[in-house]
């Protein structure tokens, strides 16, 4: 069998894991045994999009004016006799305003527990700010709240968040219809116990929202979801940002290299240091090494000696010698011939202060004491014995240190290496780090821009928008269809142009007739029943502009995305 | 590394697991429990053989429906419950490598460091590229299982005893022979 390898595949979070238990389908599937899943069951949608869409006719308000190139696309109202598609139509408008296109993917709420009484100044992980004076929550009476209330927030900064979020980006202005390029967008909304509650009349939140944009083009809009449609609030104000302290944490934990406080790097120094002991223990029970002979000296010429015995216990050096003589050194200045005709009381040596080489005699009669250094001598045939004595002890002491000097390098090879080794994981677990961090100042850089304050006083959705038109350049009429060459049953196709920061979306499909600028980097998105499909900016090229109607067979996400996250990383955000 | 292993049951956490596998064969809502302990480190054993993760998540959803399909089949031999599932989830990858014609080999570098340290060897540079190789390559398949659940899973050999069957010892000598085998490869 053909195989696969995949080296360091990140890991998954149990969080993530955990999320996907679902004890209940278990139970579901358990009981009905033989039947297929119903998640395999596309019933539904098989059948309606088997139904043939015979008759369709599409009437765009066009400037006929105009060169196809430049025509801007504003409505398009579809004509349909088809009963399956018109009741497909018919559900999908009366969908609420804000309807996520695929369920479980949305951008996430943070929450926050404030005292209503207090008021609170509250920082996003974005950079964001929110100021909540005291008293500002009534409820649906109008009774002025008192006690914990939960806000929730979320910010939309890009087409994915857009996009999972399922608000729409459209405007309609007096009959003519925007698409919103966004420098940013939040929702906030405000609970107690579980209920939502509403802003006090007078008061107001203010809003520092984190933002790319810098621009003063953008207008601030609220989203009304009863008529389906944003207000318009005025101008917002644009102001650069200060670090907040979440970032001044990241940046003071990236800047501070605290690596090696690190388990896992402070084990490997523990490992170390366990290494080096096991290297001395290694060390200390080599056999101990034999002392270097001492090489016999040939007796000078007419240089005075001694005979002396000596204790081979005390000079294990000289033991292994016989006929020592001990010859008195130059350095003796004291020392006359008339010495030889003292008979001695005493005579003792200890060694000298060159160890192995000389020795201190001390003589003594009376009151009578010298002090001599001396050194080993031998005379004739007792020097020969000595040196071949000298020379096989020599050879035994030699071939003993060799294999000493061997073992203790051994050791120490060894020590090295266990120590390049515990060196190459903590070198690993700081290059780690150290990208870990670089992502940390990446997201910082993102975060850290400018800031568009406003005020509100209501909760709900907030944009800071400027209103512009579908992109330019090529328009095309499309049966937008899955790689099965079926049409894709899906209501709304969202255009994402890389060079304006929105979601444009066209309604009533999947025939789609839609515009794009072909200098852009364009993905079109489409979703059948909470099922990704999208068209690759590759694919775009393939388009020719006013070339009538054409397929397009849109690549399905065979991805189940668990986070918007990862669904930023799967289209390159 | 996460870890996996949550294996060192005692004898009362046995009997408790035991107690609630027969209820839960008399009433399928109280095998909720089991599906509860073990579903991270089934799906972990699953996830660690296969190429997809969406794969995994439903491979895990199928042991746990064919578990409680066969509830009334299981006999409590002293093991973990656990072993039991192993074995449903061996087939489940099976299944998924008949399907694929491929089978997936996750490594991860510090199992590798793992490997190259108890075959007596430090040189990490010279060695974890071959090692890869070798684990990937050249290992049949019940020995590439054993080094899996040792190195990159870090289960005990108690554990792999169990998932695979066999003794403690005999998991223990047959995971030292593959090392000596190993070591010969690379010298």
């Amino acid at each position: 069998m053909k195989k696969k390898i995949n080296l360091n595949r990140p890991e998954i979070s149990s969080e993530e894991i955990l999320k996907r238990k679902n004890f209940d389908s278990v139970l579901k599937q358990t009981t009905s045994v033989g039947a297929k899943p119903l998640l395999k069951k596309p019933w539904f949608l098989s059948s309606v999009v088997a139904v043939s869409i015979a008759i369709v006719a599409t009437v765009v308000l066009l400037n006929k004016n105009k060169t196809p190139e430049n025509v801007q696309i504003q409505e398009e109202i579809i004509v349909t006799d088809d009963a399956a598609l018109q009741a497909f139509y018919k559900a999908e408008e009366a969908k609420p305003c804000i309807s996520p296109p695929i369920a479980g993917l949305n951008v996430n709420y943070t929450t926050y527990k404030i005292i209503a009484e207090k008021g609170a100044s509250l920082d996003f992980k974005t950079g964001s700010k929110i100021t909540i004076p005291k008293n500002a929550f009534v409820d649906e009476k109008g009774n002025v709240l008192k006690g914990e209330i939960e806000l929730r927030y979320r910010e939309f900064h890009d087409a994915v968040d857009f996009f999972v979020s399922g608000i729409p980006m459209t405007y309609d202005s007096a009959g003519v219809k925007y698409q919103f390029e966004s420098a940013g967008m939040m929702e906030i909304l405000a609970y107690q116990n579980g209920k939502q509650v509403n802003m006090a009349p007078k008061k107001s939140i203010d809003v520092e929202l984190a933002s790319n944009y810098k621009g003063t083009e953008y207008n601030l809009y609220k989203l009304d979801t009863n008529a389906n449609n944003w207000s318009c609030l005025g101008k917002d104000k644009v102001k650069e940002a200060e670090p907040t302290s979440v970032q001044k944490s990241l940046s003071a934990q990236a800047g501070d290299t605290k690596i090696e406080e690190t388990p896992a790097y402070v084990a490997l120094e523990t490992k170390k240091v366990e290494v080096k002991k096991e290297k001395e223990i290694q060390m200390a029970i080599l056999p101990k090494p034999i002392a270097e002979p001492m090489k016999p000296e040939q007796v000078k010429k007419g240089k005075p000696t001694f005979d002396l015995d000596v204790d081979p216990k005390e000079f294990p050096e000289l033991s292994i010698y016989k006929g020592i003589l001990f010859e008195v050194g130059e350095e003796n200045k004291n020392f006359n011939t008339s010495m030889y005709d003292i008979t001695w009381e005493e005579a003792s040596i200890k060694e000298g202060s060159k160890s192995g080489e000389n020795y201190n005699l001390t003589l003594k009669k009376g009151l009578k004491k010298y002090d001599l250094i001396v050194y080993p001598v031998f005379e004739g045939k007792n020097y020969e014995t000595a040196i071949k004595t000298y020379q096989e002890k020599f050879n035994k002491y030699k071939t003993t240190l060799d294999k000493r000097i061997a073992e203790e390098k051994r050791i120490e090879e060894l020590y090295q290496e266990k120590i390049a080794f515990l060196k190459a994981k903590q070198d690993a677990i700081i290059r780690e780090e150290k990208r870990r961090m670089a992502n940390q100042y990446a997201q910082m850089e993102t975060t850290q821009k400018v800031m568009r304050m406003f005020a509100v006083n209501s909760f709900g959705v907030y944009n800071s928008d400027c209103p512009s038109f579908y992109p330019k350049g090529v328009i095309c009429t499309a049966n937008i269809k899955n790689e099965l060459n079926k049409n894709l049953m899906c209501y709304d196709v969202y255009l994402v142009d890389n060079e304006k920061n929105g979601l444009f979306t066209y309604y009533k499909n999947p025939i789609a007739r839609f515009s794009f600028n072909p200098k852009s980097k364009n993905i079109l998105w489409a979703v059948e029943n909470g099922v990704l499909y999208w068209l690759k900016p590759e694919q775009f090229a393939t388009i020719v502009n006013g070339e009538g109607e054409k397929n397009l067979v849109l690549n399905k996400v065979a991805q189940k995305f668990e986070s918007v996250e990862e669904m930023k990383t799967f289209f390159n955000f | 590394m996460i870890e996996t292993s949550k294996y060192h049951a005692t004898q009362t956490d046995l009997a408790n697991e035991q107690a609630i596998v027969e209820a839960a064969k008399k009433d399928a809502s109280k095998f909720g429990s089991l599906y509860d302990k073990y579903y991270e480190q089934i799906f972990r054993y699953i996830y660690q053989r296969v190429d997809d993760k969406e794969q995994a998540f439903d491979a895990t959803q199928q042991v746990f429906i064919k578990a409680l399909e066969s509830l009334h089949k299981y006999e409590f031999r002293g093991v973990p419950f656990a072993s039991w599932l192993y074995r449903i989830a061996s087939s489940e990858v099976n299944n998924v490598y008949r399907a694929q014609k491929q089978r997936t080999v996750n490594i991860d570098s510090v199992g590798v460091y793992g490997v190259i340290e108890e075959i007596g060897e430090t040189k990490i540079d010279q060695y974890h590229d071959k090692i890869v190789d070798i684990i990937g390559k050249e290992l049949p398949e019940d020995e590439l299982q054993l080094i899996e659940m040792r190195f990159f899973e870090k289960r005990s050999f108690k554990e792999i005893g169990e998932i695979l069957d066999i003794t403690e010892n005999n998991a223990k000598v047959k995971t030292y022979r593959i090392l000596e085998k190993l070591k010969k490869i690379i010298k």
